[in-house]
């Protein structure tokens, strides 16, 4: 990961990692408890996994509670459901006008997708070009 | 008065007529670029047609040579005052519409893109980039000052070879770089600031389009306009399990069709729809100055 020519993002790429701990467990972990996992495959501060929960909890993807003097750490919603409200958000179904974000191509009627077939055919019938 | 008339004519056909003739053109996707400077151009002129016209007729109410100062006494002078009012606040609800846009569009894409971050699995071909572990076919990115994000879902990349992909990632950072989203945004806002008696999806749909076919053209100088074109078929006529299909007509079809002739290169045309755009700014902008200067001058000298 370091060795990535732009890899600015070392605690993005472990907020995945721990949301992943999070998510996996039956129940709320507390910060030593996601260290020990992680720590098994790399090498990990502890006070790194204790920033990366607070700021997923800050972005309100993890709920924390207290258990005695620790934090104890879930995942806000189940992987499945946070999944599907990514998906329609991308997919604007969610009726938001706002332009948050630019799509490659959304999808057409059965009628455009010959419309489609027919000016691609027409493309690549010719001699390569521009 | 004959100026104030003059804007609010202005004004009613840039609201009006002029967008919808030019929605109905063909022209402006031979000058994407220029085209969207040329609706900025008309929906700012709009604007400005509109506030200018509310104080020029403000100034011909009130203004009597020689007596500048306000008289609350003076009936003439109050209707002129509350006229003046009304333009202020049209031009607060607009900057309000702004604001609470900007504001929103960036709360959306933050939560957006914190979940892309903790549920797609980052990927090295281009920076940003993430793979979605879905199977609806979906590109698209998030703009951002610092950290803009290319999704990419597997059902995509199921469906694209790898010269189309790289067709698609081009297409996706000429967006981000150009920051379109911002043109997307004004439009936006200006849809959102006036009452729905006066306000219409044809500018915001228009620019939807012509940012498109400006990405398409970027990607097209790299790539050629092949695999962009097989990529937007693969993608866009792909079955999509209970995607809602777009009601209006797509760009979809004009952009492949776009892509199936040969590039566009019309210097003469440009140039015309930037002459237009600027012509349509200095205009109002004059008939408010003019009298405003006129009085200084006078009183000056």
């Amino acid at each position: 990961m370091a060795s990535e020519e732009r890899a600015p993002r070392p605690l993005g790429d472990l907020e995945r990692l721990v949301m992943e701990r999070l998510w996996a467990a039956p129940e709320a972990l507390t910060v030593r408890e996601v260290h020990e996992q992680l720590a098994r495959t790399r090498e990990l501060a502890y006070t790194t996994v204790m920033t990366v929960l607070d700021r997923l909890a800050k972005k309100k993807l993890t709920e924390r509670e207290r258990d005695g003097k620790a934090w104890r750490y879930r995942a806000a919603a189940p992987r499945e459901e946070m999944a599907a409200g990514l998906m329609r958000d991308a997919l604007d179904r969610a009726g938001d006008r706002r332009e948050a974000l630019v799509r490659f191509v959304g999808q057409v009627s059965d009628e455009e997708a010959a419309l489609l077939r027919e000016a691609l055919a027409q493309l690549d019938g010719k001699e390569p070009a521009g | 008065m004959t100026a104030a008339v003059l804007l609010a004519v202005l004004a009613l056909v840039l609201t009006g007529p002029a967008p919808a003739l030019l929605a109905r053109s063909d022209w402006p996707y031979r000058v994407p670029r220029a085209a969207v400077i040329l609706w900025q151009a008309i929906a700012l002129a709009a604007v400005l047609a509109a506030l200018g016209s509310g104080i020029a007729l403000s100034y011909s109410i009130a203004g009597r040579p020689g007596e500048p100062r306000f008289d609350p006494s003076s009936p003439r002078d109050l209707l002129a005052a509350v006229i003046l009012a009304m333009v202020a606040l049209v031009v607060v609800r607009l900057l309000w519409a702004i604001g609470r846009v900007a504001v929103g569009t960036r709360a959306r894409r933050r939560r957006h893109r914190d979940l892309v971050d903790v549920l797609a699995t980052p990927d090295g071909l281009i920076p940003g980039l993430r793979v979605l572990a879905e199977e609806t076919p979906l590109a698209y990115c998030l703009p951002a000052l610092r950290g803009a994000r290319v999704v990419v879902s597997v059902g995509a990349l199921d469906r694209l070879d790898d010269s189309e992909l790289k067709a698609v990632l081009a297409h996706e950072q000429a967006h981000l770089r150009a920051r379109h989203d911002l043109v997307l945004e004004e439009f936006t806002a200006l849809h959102h600031a006036f009452p729905r008696w006066v306000r219409s999806d044809v500018a915001l749909e228009q620019a939807r389009t012509l940012v498109e076919l400006l990405a398409d053209d970027d990607a097209r100088r790299r790539n050629g306009p092949r695999p962009l074109a097989r990529a937007l078929v693969a993608l866009a006529g792909a079955p999509a399990p209970e995607a809602a299909l777009a009601a209006a007509k797509s760009a979809t079809v004009l952009r492949v069709q776009r892509l199936a002739g040969p590039p566009a290169n019309e210097p003469t045309l440009s140039a015309i729809t930037y002459a237009a755009a600027a012509a349509l700014l200095v205009v109002p902008t004059i008939t408010v100055a003019a009298p405003i200067v006129k009085a200084i001058v006078d009183a000056v000298s």
